[in-house]
């Protein structure tokens, strides 16, 4: 009794210690489902009444925890910041723990994060434990009057069989506007990079230019800023730094597409 | 299935039978050297079984493992198929037959099922070479335990096995590892996993 009371405290409790498989989706309550629990976080800070939206960009924080953790610190020192978002690769190997990691250090955060996966995080057992811990892969929240449309671009993952990233989703998630006023499009691979379905390129930027209220697509996966117009099509793509960069993006959206773009350095804690 | 796979299986069921002839031998070897494990977690399995067999005056400890993961603990059902070896330098033995071992050390390395663990990134055929470096289905993991063993002493076993082991084991893996090389705030604690288990056997 006193051994399945152990067990049962173990399993249920943060400790974690008592793992069934590195490649686990069950986590406790606390720390599953954590978009949904980010995003009612987020919806239950009222909106201030300036219709600028700030949110720090970065990606990419495979097996990066002390970076992590100066991240955090550096993040909270900043004002008027809304949520983080990172651009994918929570985990560099798939695994439950790795995901767990990064959230034991970014639950520390004053604001809510939301995530999108990497390819990092589809390996193995990966997209059924970041489906457990995170959630969907493919989703879209409204804050601030802009529409966030988060998906699943690694198309490599899945053999480039074409259904991913899911084009009729992305389209339907673009042109339904109501209630507001501007659009970002979040993922991890771009589709300049060559483990972004190559038949897909084409058809995914018309999609994305479809849209008349994009403020700009992010996504991460190359570990590095850039900023650019690859398509000549005036649609404007950044990519993020990731952790070990020790850099990450400010952006505030504001009007109607219009945004700002600051780069904060994070020193190494002392 | 897998050639690895078919392997790792057959050898399992080799050990399993061979143990199990060795419980139903009529003129037996006072310390029949086989043993029967189960194990609740340790990265090996929600409950996983199998059994070894004793070397080196009952101190070293090698093992196959059979575990099973649920849907609801893995997403899918898996299997993982652990070979194992404890290594147990001091035993005490205290009145009764009961010994306390105070530090056991081994190694594992071992095979998860599923189509999501390609053994190799070239096996996989979606990669380009080099791209993930490293397997998801095999595992190379270290541990240390404690364990308390009881011992029946005389002849009269009333069908009951020789030797009987509780054991906690403390473990980590490769990745688990790697990941602590390159991160100082990465603690202790929380690269390691509990395993509990049972081990029996001997006449």
């Amino acid at each position: 009794m006193q051994v399945s009371g152990l067990l049962g405290m173990c399993a249920l409790s943060s400790c974690g210690l008592l793992e069934f498989s590195p490649n686990q989706t069950l986590v406790p309550a606390a720390e599953r489902q954590l978009t949904t629990q980010n995003l009612i976080r987020l919806t239950s800070r009222p909106k201030q009444e300036s219709d600028t939206l700030r949110f720090v960009f970065i990606g990419d924080c495979q097996r990066f925890y002390d970076e992590a953790e100066d991240f955090v610190a550096s993040v909270n020192q900043q004002r008027k910041i809304d949520f983080v978002i990172i651009a994918g690769d929570i985990s560099d190997f798939g695994l439950v723990r790795e995901m767990r990691w990064i959230h034991h250090r970014l639950r520390k955060l004053n604001v809510p994060y939301l995530t999108v996966i990497g390819n990092h995080d589809e390996v193995g057992n990966g997209r059924a434990v970041y489906e457990s811990v995170f959630g969907p892969l493919n989703y879209s929240f409204v804050y601030g009057g802009t529409k966030f449309i988060c998906l699943d671009t690694n198309g490599r993952e899945y053999g480039f069989q074409g259904q991913v990233p899911d084009l009729g989703w992305l389209g339907k998630q673009l042109a339904d506007t109501a209630n507001t006023r501007r659009s970002i499009v979040l993922c991890h691979v771009p589709p300049t990079d060559e483990d972004f379905d190559p038949n897909l390129v084409q058809p995914y930027a018309r999609t994305i230019r479809s849209s008349r209220q994009l403020v700009f697509h992010l996504s991460g996966h190359i570990h590095r800023f850039t900023n650019g117009q690859p398509f000549h099509d005036s649609v404007q793509y950044l990519t993020a730094y990731n952790f070990r960069k020790r850099h990450y993006n400010i952006l505030s959206v504001w009007g109607r597409r219009k945004f700002n773009l600051e780069t904060v350095a994070y020193a190494p804690a002392l | 299935m897998r050639p690895h796979f078919n392997a790792l299986l057959i050898l399992a069921l080799c050990l399993l039978a061979t143990a199990a002839q060795a419980q139903n031998d009529p003129t037996p070897d006072r310390h029949g050297p086989f043993f029967l494990t189960v194990q609740i977690g340790g990265g090996q399995g929600l409950v996983a079984v199998g059994g070894g067999f004793w070397l080196a005056d009952q101190k070293l400890e090698p093992e196959v493992l059979v575990g099973y993961v649920p849907p609801s603990v893995g997403g899918r059902a898996m299997a993982i198929f652990t070979l194992k070896t404890t290594y147990t330098p001091y035993s005490p033995s205290l009145q009764n037959g009961w010994q306390v071992s105070p530090v056991s050390i081994g190694g594992f390395v071992n095979y998860t099922t599923g189509e999501q663990f390609f053994l190799t990134n070239q096996s996989a055929g979606r990669y380009p070479k080099g791209y993930y470096w490293w397997s998801p289905a095999v595992r190379i993991g270290a541990l240390v335990g404690a364990r308390i063993t009881h011992e029946v002493v005389g002849n009269n076993l009333n069908g009951l096995p020789r030797r009987t082991t509780l054991y906690g084991e403390l473990s980590t893996n490769d990745l688990h590892l790697v990941s602590k090389f390159t991160n100082k705030s990465l603690s202790l604690p929380e690269i390691l996993t509990l395993g509990l288990g049972l081990k029996a056997g001997g006449r």
